[in-house]
């Protein structure tokens, strides 16, 4: 297997009019599981969609196993995608449906392959229903093998686990990690920072049209684990516990909202989590409520841009 | 969850590409509206055929049912359907799952044009002919057939590659029946010539009594000239779905 970049983006911006969709982002993706995580609204759909030549880069270039996939017709040969809406052909039943991309595709087999691939995302190919009727999630996953029926080495999957049940979460995960230890480049999109940590550990991470981070993931975990948080606590005894956590160093300021209503700033979140519940009990105060106020994505993605 | 093995993957044919797309924009192009719609168009040209024959001068109520024929019912019909043949996937956002294949972007609109036709000619272009036939104006039928079978040609490529330049496709090709193919072609004389109606009735102009109300040119031109249209829209279809952004 080689290493070398399937897919490069030098310098890629994309601009609709006034609006900035994606400015000046590069990466290089090898093969792997790649999870590209932002929030809704940072350029993520718009990077796939030029990555598999849907759209063409306002400024910068994208080359897919060095082609460029809006110009060369036989680089769709080695690409899959998943792409984000949810819309499918009405009419068809699945196996209709991904055998008409195998067709496309040139397989020689196309009914076989469609349900080879129906099967390993867990569909029956002689269910005979038109996609409307099925649910989301075997919507989805009818999306899945189409992108996956020609094997192609490049898999983009634009959020492939919306509308999944953990379950299927999880057998997706898995099918991903495995596709990836075979030396496939998949490259997943998430807003889910849970579900990005089971996928893949390379990320890269937009925000705001722009490439925010890129590395491993347990390296941003642990930038965001370390990141100063606001944690709001509701207990039955504030000033002790205040005082407690303070004298502990747990903490680095306190503020008492309303009688029972505490908002401690701490710089070490894990530490606080691990120290907040002994020293409540030492102290006989009751935790009603312990929540992070700035943990979304959000609030992430701004501490990284920032740092 | 095995792992897809999929059979090597050749040059896709286009022998098995044509006919795949073809039945995919045909099938979603059928729906029960379109049909009992178009069909109760064509159904009534007929029955006003049927009252033709009753005429005192069966020719000449023919040329007024045909006149209807192909100002009427042909273009919008064919409207109905080819703007929606691939107007339809774009709003629906269907059109990434056909554009990120290894197909050369001329079939998807060819096969539209080619899927249009094949619904106006039996639900427009037959009822023409049968018109005629049901008139007891046996001498034109054919005439009568073939025009509208080559406008429906004509107009397919027109309104195909309309449905994927315009967002409101339906809406310009109106007007553009309304005011070009009618209400230009059939009162300023100069601007026939560049009208489908035009060559259309130019065609129909080559039966016996010569039945259309409208004529820009000998039917051999007639026929060279919609043949053009729809393969030019075809084209424009083209140029425009490899240089389209998608969704």
């Amino acid at each position: 297997m080689s290493d070398e970049p399937r897919v490069v983006a030098e310098g890629v911006s994309k601009w609709f009019g006034a609006l900035v969709a994606v400015s000046d982002v590069s990466f290089d993706v090898g093969p792997g599981v790649t999870a590209l995580l932002g929030p809704n609204g940072a350029g993520k759909s718009t990077m796939f969609r030029m990555l598999c030549g849907l759209a063409k880069p306002s400024k910068g270039t994208v080359r897919v196993l060095g082609r460029d996939p809006r110009a060369d017709l036989a680089v769709t040969r080695s690409i899959g995608l998943v792409p984000q809406q949810e819309s499918v052909f009405e009419r068809l039943s699945a196996r209709q449906f991904v055998s008409l991309t195998a067709k496309l595709h040139g397989l020689r087999e196309p009914a076989e392959n469609a349900e080879r691939a129906l099967e390993t995302v867990g569909l029956d190919p002689a269910d005979p229903r038109p996609l409307p009727t099925f649910s989301k999630g075997m919507r989805q996953r009818v999306k899945v093998a189409q992108a996956m029926v020609h094997d192609p080495s490049v898999l983009v999957l634009d959020e492939p686990l919306t509308g999944l049940d953990p379950r299927q979460r999880a057998d997706l995960v898995e099918l991903f990690t495995r596709l990836g230890s075979e030396g496939k480049c998949v490259i997943v999109s998430s807003h889910v920072l849970a579900e990005v940590e089971r996928i893949g550990s390379r990320v890269l991470v937009m925000s705001r049209g722009r490439l925010a981070a890129a590395g491993d993931f347990r390296e941003l975990r642990a930038l965001m684990d370390d990141r100063p948080m606001r944690v709001r606590v509701r207990t039955d005894r504030p000033h002790a516990l205040a005082g407690a956590l303070l004298e502990q160093r747990a903490v680095v300021a306190v503020r008492l909202d309303g009688d029972d209503v505490l908002e401690l700033d701490t710089a070490d979140a894990r530490a606080l989590a691990h120290t907040i519940a002994p020293v409540a009990r030492e102290r006989d105060a009751h935790l009603y409520e312990v929540r992070p106020l700035d943990a979304d994505l959000e609030g992430v993605f701004r501490y990284v841009v920032e740092r | 969850m095995s792992t897809v093995e999929a059979t090597p993957a050749a040059a896709p044919k286009v022998w098995t590409t044509l006919p795949a797309l073809y039945r995919l924009v045909l099938r979603s192009q059928l729906t029960l509206a379109r049909i009992l719609g178009i069909g109760a168009l064509g159904a009534l040209t007929v029955l006003l055929g049927v009252f033709a024959g009753q005429d005192a001068d069966p020719a000449q109520a023919m040329r007024v049912v045909l006149t209807f024929a192909l100002s009427v019912v042909v273009p919008l019909a064919t409207l109905w359907f080819g703007t929606s043949a691939l107007g339809d996937l774009v709003e629906d956002r269907l059109l990434v799952y056909l554009w990120l294949k290894p197909v050369p972007r001329w079939q998807l609109p060819a096969v539209a044009v080619a899927a249009t036709t094949t619904l106006v000619i039996p639900l427009t272009a037959v009822p023409a002919g049968v018109a005629a036939l049901v008139a007891g104006t046996n001498e034109i039928a054919l005439e009568a057939f073939l025009a509208a079978a080559l406008a429906g040609f004509a107009y397919a490529g027109v309104f195909v590659a309309a449905g994927l330049w315009f967002r409101r496709a339906a809406w310009w090709g109106l007007a553009f029946v309304v005011l070009w193919e009618n209400a230009a072609a059939y009162t300023a004389g100069g601007l026939t010539r560049f009208t489908v109606v035009g060559w259309s009735g130019a065609i129909l102009d080559s039966a016996p009594g010569s039945p259309s109300e409208v004529s820009a040119g000998s039917a051999g031109a007639g026929l060279v000239v919609l043949v053009a249209v729809a393969v030019a829209g075809s084209v424009v279809a083209t140029i425009r779905y490899r240089r389209g952004e998608l969704d």
